[in-house]
């Protein structure tokens, strides 16, 4: 029988869920190793080739497919363990990626530093050329100069080069021929071209992500090659495919020469996961608790989002890869976050966090400093002696002197009081967060259901959904490991994008059925390709619209891959005001439309889009003893459900707990819960 | 906090968090709704605008991430006149402001203002959005007339909160004004649609809010949250230096201003006893025959924020601390209330900082770890209004090629793209691929200049080269270039940043210098060229860290000359620290200063 397997590699934990060929899922968690991230990939396999009682390279042999999302690249980006890379610009604008776009966060604190430029000005070339808006070329290539630029990157020991010139997205004649000569020059040295990696306006965001690019596919195609001949050689012969941050997957080949796309490969596959438990007919908001970020993305009746704005860290301090991707916002909020309290009296939690070491002060490993575990543990929320099933034991002891000495003491106050306090604000911080991603862009929470996943999701996803004003929160059964449980479910996808403007008054239907079809060549390519044998392949049209004058886009499915008539321009037209006033509340129906882009995204599905279902657990226990539990009415006795062993269709009422192996979900007085077919603890909450 | 800890404090700990977590929150959906809608580059793309939530008592509770200058004063001022003016509020209604006369920082600041009633008809809050217009009808194609001698020759159309919603239909008659007076009215309709979005949905979600949790409840939350910020307000004066600070910044000479410029002159005094600072401003001259002149509300907002900047920033921002600061101001004055016909048509720019800056500069006067050094002046062309007609089209926008202008703070280099302290760099700097496609334009350069930073300790921002033509068309380029002459000034022995200055490029490559204050004309062979002014440090340059000077000259953002000559850091070929010939440098350094 053959296995599927998709590995998440997070900070904390190595998240792993095989499907058989039956549909069915098995979970399984082991401790991240920053140092060997593979090392933990492996380990995550052998753990489960364990728990099925089989020898680990038989149970390898059986893999089909192994699908892997990995923070390799942004942590090499973030610990500054990527290429010596140099950035090819052209003349008069050596300080694209010093200037970035402007804008500033908390306007009146002078104590951040400017970032520094993703590639040093010190690495900066400027090559003479120019291209005009209309791709005619007013300064020809002086290859001449570039020859010398490339004698000096050698010299420099530069490991990579990104080459990003102002409207190569319209002609990109002169990138080419920096190419070429790069590849006559300094042959056998990674390079990257902008308008091939990001083929979009805005020269800063498509430099970064350009720069990004190269200076990753070193340390990237190492660890693919590493990746693929590691699991090869415990006797892996299936396909290795990883997730992109377009929340679609790709061969690990493939990724290691584009490796940009790798930089959100984690908490992009969160959302697919979510779909799959939640339906597609309504909308989702998915939340994932890990141990220091709260991750939220939305699923609008089927489709999710992608954004262009995507920061490694905090807006404006950090980087942006400029990249379509995902959009997931993260907010420091999470198990670990700290809380405390200022010189006013003001009660604060995260954004910082207890991390993995030293952990909560419940941990005993160190940490004096009280965290969300820490009150989530004095209130009875989570259990003492069956923390992961059990695998850890917490300090009670420990979690109580710290959220005295940090919280209960400076504000007076009861040390249940103070622990409900903390609960309740990491609860305001993360449906604001949901609140930026929905509401700001015309999604009403009201009508939608909350998907919780992570590992700490429970202890406030009922909370949270109350404050949103959703009826139904959906834990799924692997929602411990959502990211993972997504990975399973992906497609192969790649995303063709063109630039080409028209406005609907004056449309120019055979320009843009030209850019059309040429999208679409390049989709047929992709699906003979890496997509050949898939179980079915479709592709998504957008343009990419606004009003004119606007200077922000926002994307439009396409009906059609063609527009054949008048009628077709209409109806773009017509899709476009409805999607402005779904999003901003406000349309304008008697202006004209400007598309500025175009893209085609080309999914090959290669496995079924059933999420299956869990084995049930081996020990076999279906009840836990009762404790006591602290709600906003008060304390009182709460029974404790065991998650795996509750029976389809089972109904529970609030107050109560429902724990497995991985997470403890608080149910609060008045809600009711029942296990869907699914194995989704689908919980309808009172508002 | 010295009194023990009460029963009631442990409630307002916690719920001033959550609400006040709410209140930012609708803040900050306003401004998204608003850049995302809007339809000119200045509000879209460069993001100058502003939302603001105030109490039904007109004390401002919440700002999102605004522009300081448009927001901690003014707004107050601006709900006051529009209650004034307006006795009988009722849901629906909306107010056009944009009157310097009344609170409004500018007649390009183009505001709306929508009073919250709840359902019983009580008037419970004020949302505002405020954005700066492409275009607000003036007699040139400007939005900063720096030589009009007054409010006449600027030309706008002055709104004193004037009532442009009535049950949420537009006022037409005030719209067709404003459509037969502003250039561009399809851009300047989309913009105002956006504005009165931002607020309506301000409206809307307060409306759910004090449903929700219940106008009483806000309306105590609101007093302990005022109460807490001035408390924070006070223990951080307390803690601070006593003394009494004077200092004075001088504005290039313009049109209308005496011929050596204008100097402001500023006294800063903290009292710790009292837990006050108060800043002076009446010793300056009258109002003057252009521009320049400050609206009330950018007269009490510079100095605040120059005050903001130079204590510790988590401090909260609102009536309440604000009860800790005294402004004086004169009626008549420039860095005053100014008396209608005076103009104010930069009042958000040019003398506004040279009132926050010697402030900042003042308070670190009183000692190191406070205050912050000058940012630079501005408003150089490559942040002015270009303007003309191409193929038929006219088309006028505000453009933000290229700024930088940051002040050293005591413990962090410059922020680069501060634009102007009264900013604080919350403006985006446009693409140039953007404005080339939105705009007949070729940008031929931006880039920074090599030793213009103000040397320090920390350093200041270098100046920013630009250069731009107008392709197939001539163009006017609009601006207000203060700098030229007098460059921030640093703090603590801090160094001065580098000066402004503007020329047109002749299709031979000759530059011609051009005014600090003028519309130019620039022809399609031609090319504006825009250097903008370096921001100021703060302390002594000798004192900077040697590892970060060779980090500044191996990035080309100083010289090896002059990170021997005014840094005192000796560096070898290789780009590294000398060590040895560093300690003698700055030792020589020592025994100057002594001598």
């Amino acid at each position: 029988m053959t296995l599927r397997f998709a590995v998440d590699t997070g900070g904390t934990f190595t998240d792993l869920v095989v499907a058989g060929a039956d549909g069915s899922r098995s979970m399984h968690k082991v401790a991240t190793t920053p140092s060997d991230p593979i090392g933990g990939v492996i380990g995550s396999l052998r753990a489960a080739a364990e728990a099925a009682g089989e020898p680990f390279g038989d149970y390898l042999k059986r893999g089909s497919m192994l699908v892997h999302g990995t923070t390799h690249a942004i942590n090499a980006i973030v610990t500054g363990n990527t290429a010596r890379t140099a950035f090819l610009t052209t003349l008069g604008h050596p300080d694209i990626l010093v200037f970035r776009e402007g804008g500033r966060m908390e306007p009146f604190n002078f104590t951040v530093e400017y970032p520094e430029p993703y590639v040093p000005k010190a690495l900066t070339f400027e090559v003479p050329e120019r291209v005009m808006v209309d791709g005619s070329v007013r300064l020809p290539l002086d290859e001449e100069a570039v020859e010398q630029i490339l004698h000096r990157l050698a010299a420099g020991k530069v490991q990579a080069i990104a080459v990003c010139l102002l409207w190569s997205i319209v002609n990109p004649v002169h990138e080419l021929a920096v190419g070429a000569l790069i590849e006559r020059h300094l042959p056998g040295v990674p390079y990257t071209l902008s308008h091939k990696v990001n083929p979009s306006i805005r020269e800063f965001r498509r430099a970064a992500s350009t720069c990004m690019d190269a200076s990753l596919k070193p340390i990237m195609g190492t660890y693919m090659r590493n990746l693929e001949g590691r699991l090869r050689a415990e006797g892996f012969e299936g396909r290795v495919l990883v997730v992109t941050s377009q929340g679609g997957v790709m061969d690990a080949g493939n990724a290691a020469e584009t490796p940009v796309h790798l930089i959100n490969s984690g908490p992009s596959m969160a959302p697919v996961a979510a779909r799959a438990y939640g339906g597609a007919e309504t909308t989702l908001i998915v939340g994932d608790t890990g141990g220091t970020t709260f991750d939220v993305s939305v699923v609008r009746r089927g489709r999710i989002p992608r954004t262009r704005e995507t920061w490694l860290g905090q807006r404006f301090r950090s980087h942006m890869t400029g990249m379509p991707s995902v959009d997931v916002r993260s907010i420091g909020a999470g198990g670990g976050s700290i809380a405390w309290v200022d010189a006013g009296g003001l009660l604060h939690v995260g954004p910082r966090s207890a991390g993995a070491v030293p952990g909560p002060a419940c941990y005993g490993r160190g940490g004096a400093n009280p965290t969300v575990t820490d009150a989530a543990l004095l209130l009875g929320f989570i259990d003492a002696e069956f923390f992961l099933g059990g695998r850890m034991h917490l300090d009670r002891d420990a979690a109580a002197a710290s959220v005295q000495r940090a919280v209960a003491g400076p504000l007076g106050c009861s040390l249940d009081d103070a622990a409900t306090a903390i609960l309740d604000l990491a609860t305001e911080h993360m449906v604001q967060a949901i609140f930026d991603i929905t509401v700001n862009q015309g999604i009403d929470p009201t009508g939608a259901a909350f998907v919780a996943g992570g590992g700490a999701a429970g202890l406030n996803c009922v909370a949270i959904g109350r404050r949103l004003g959703c009826r139904t929160v959906i834990v799924p059964e692997t929602g411990a490991a959502l990211s993972a449980a997504g990975a399973l479910l992906s497609e192969l996808s790649a995303h063709q994008q063109a630039m080409f403007y028209s406005n609907s008054a004056a449309f120019d239907r055979d320009g843009v059925n030209a850019v059309l079809e040429r999208l679409e060549a390049q989709c047929r390519q992709f699906a003979a390709g890496p997509g050949a044998g898939a179980l079915e392949s479709s592709v998504d049209w957008v343009a990419e619209a606004r009003y004119p004058d606007q200077a922000w886009e926002i994307e439009v499915p396409l009906r059609a891959p063609r527009f054949a008539s008048a009628d077709d321009v209409a109806a773009l037209a017509a899709d476009f005001h409805a999607a402005h006033q779904d999003v901003f509340a406000v349309s304008d129906p008697h202006s004209a439309v400007e598309a500025v882009g175009w893209s085609a995204e080309v999914r090959c599905r290669v496995a079924s889009g059933d999420p299956g279902r869990l084995a049930a657990a081996a020990d076999g226990r279906t009840a836990l003893p009762s404790r006591r539990v602290r709600f906003a009415s008060g304390w009182c006795d709460a029974p404790v459900h065991r998650f795996e062993t509750l029976p389809d269709g089972a109904e529970i009422f609030g107050p109560a707990m429902v724990e497995s192996g991985f997470t403890s979900i608080v149910l609060d007085p008045g809600t009711r819960a029942v296990r869907d077919a699914l194995g989704s603890l689908m919980i309808e909450v009172t508002l | 906090m010295s009194q023990p800890p009460s029963e009631t404090k442990r409630i307002d700990g916690i719920r001033l968090a959550v609400l006040t977590a709410r209140f930012e929150g609708i803040a900050r959906k306003m401004a998204n709704t608003l850049q995302r809608t809007g339809r000119s580059g200045i509000l879209t793309i460069a993001r100058d605008f502003s939302c603001v939530i105030l109490t039904a008592k007109h004390d401002l509770l919440a700002t999102a991430e605004s522009l300081p200058i448009h927001v901690l004063r003014g707004p107050d001022i601006m709900a006051r006149t529009m209650a004034e003016n307006h006795p009988v509020l009722r849901r629906g209604d909306a107010f056009l402001h944009n009157s310097p006369y009344h609170g409004c920082t500018h007649p390009a600041d183009h505001s709306i203002l929508i009073p919250v009633m709840d359902d019983d008809g009580v008037h419970r809050f004020t949302v505002l959005a405020k954005g700066h217009q492409a275009d607000a009808g003036n007699s040139l194609p400007t939005t900063y007339m720096g030589a009009a001698k007054d409010v006449y020759a600027e030309g706008a159309l002055i709104f004193p909160a004037v009532r442009i919603q009535q049950n949420y239909q537009h006022v037409m008659d005030i719209v067709r004004m404003c459509q037969l007076r502003i250039r561009v009215p399809e851009q300047w309709w989309g913009d105002y649609l956006a504005i009165l979005g931002a607020a309506r949905i301000g409206e809307r979600e307060m409306l759910a809010f004090g449903r929700e949790v219940g106008w009483d409840l806000l309306e105590s939350y609101t007093s302990e949250w005022f109460d807490y910020s001035e408390r924070r307000m006070s223990d951080v004066i307390r803690a601070m230096p006593a003394g009494r600070v004077t200092a004075s910044a001088t504005h290039d000479p313009f049109p209308g201003t005496p011929p050596e410029g204008v100097t402001i002159n500023v006294a800063v005094e903290v009292k710790p006893d009292a837990a006050l600072i108060e800043v002076d401003l009446r010793d300056n001259p009258d109002s003057m025959p252009n521009g320049l002149n400050l609206s009330e509300a950018c007269a009490l907002s510079a100095p605040m924020t120059a005050i903001f900047n130079s204590i510790d920033h988590t401090v909260p921002k609102n009536a309440g601390s604000f009860r800790r600061i005294k402004v004086h101001l004169r009626d008549g004055c420039i860095a005053g209330r100014p008396v209608h016909p005076t103009s104010c048509s930069v009042a958000t720019t040019n003398i506004a900082d040279r009132v926050a800056n010697p402030v900042q500069r003042a308070m670190a006067d009183l000692g190191d770890g406070y205050g912050m050094a000058e940012t630079g002046a501005v408003i150089p062309p490559s942040t002015g209004v270009i303007s003309g007609t191409h193929n038929g089209t006219p088309f006028v926008n505000e453009v933000y090629i290229g700024y930088s202008g940051g002040a050293a703070a005591p413990t962090t280099d410059a922020w680069l793209t501060i634009m102007h302290v009264g900013n604080a760099g919350m403006c985006y700097e446009d693409s140039i691929e953007v404005d080339e496609l939105r705009h007949p334009l070729l940008v031929h350069a931006r880039r920074l200049v090599q030793d213009s930073e103000g040397a320090g300790r920390t350093r200041g921002a270098p100046g920013v080269f630009a250069e731009f033509s107008p392709v197939g068309c001539e163009m006017t380029v609009a601006y207000v270039s203060d700098g030229n002459l007098n460059g921030a000034k640093g703090a603590r022995g801090g160094g001065e940043g580098g000066k402004s200055s503007q020329f047109r490029r002749h299709a031979d490559g000759m530059l011609e210098p051009v005014p600090g204050c003028a519309e130019v004309v620039i022809g399609p062979d031609q090319a504006m060229v825009s250097v903008s002014c370096g921001g100021g440090g703060y302390g002594v340059p000798s004192a900077r860290d040697p590892a970060r000077v060779a980090h500044d000259v191996r990035e080309g953002w100083v010289s090896a000359a002059r990170a021997r000559d005014v840094y005192r850091v000796a560096l070898a070929a290789d780009g590294a620290v000398d060590a040895a010939a560093t300690a003698a440098l700055r030792a020589a350094t020592v025994t100057e200063t002594a001598a």
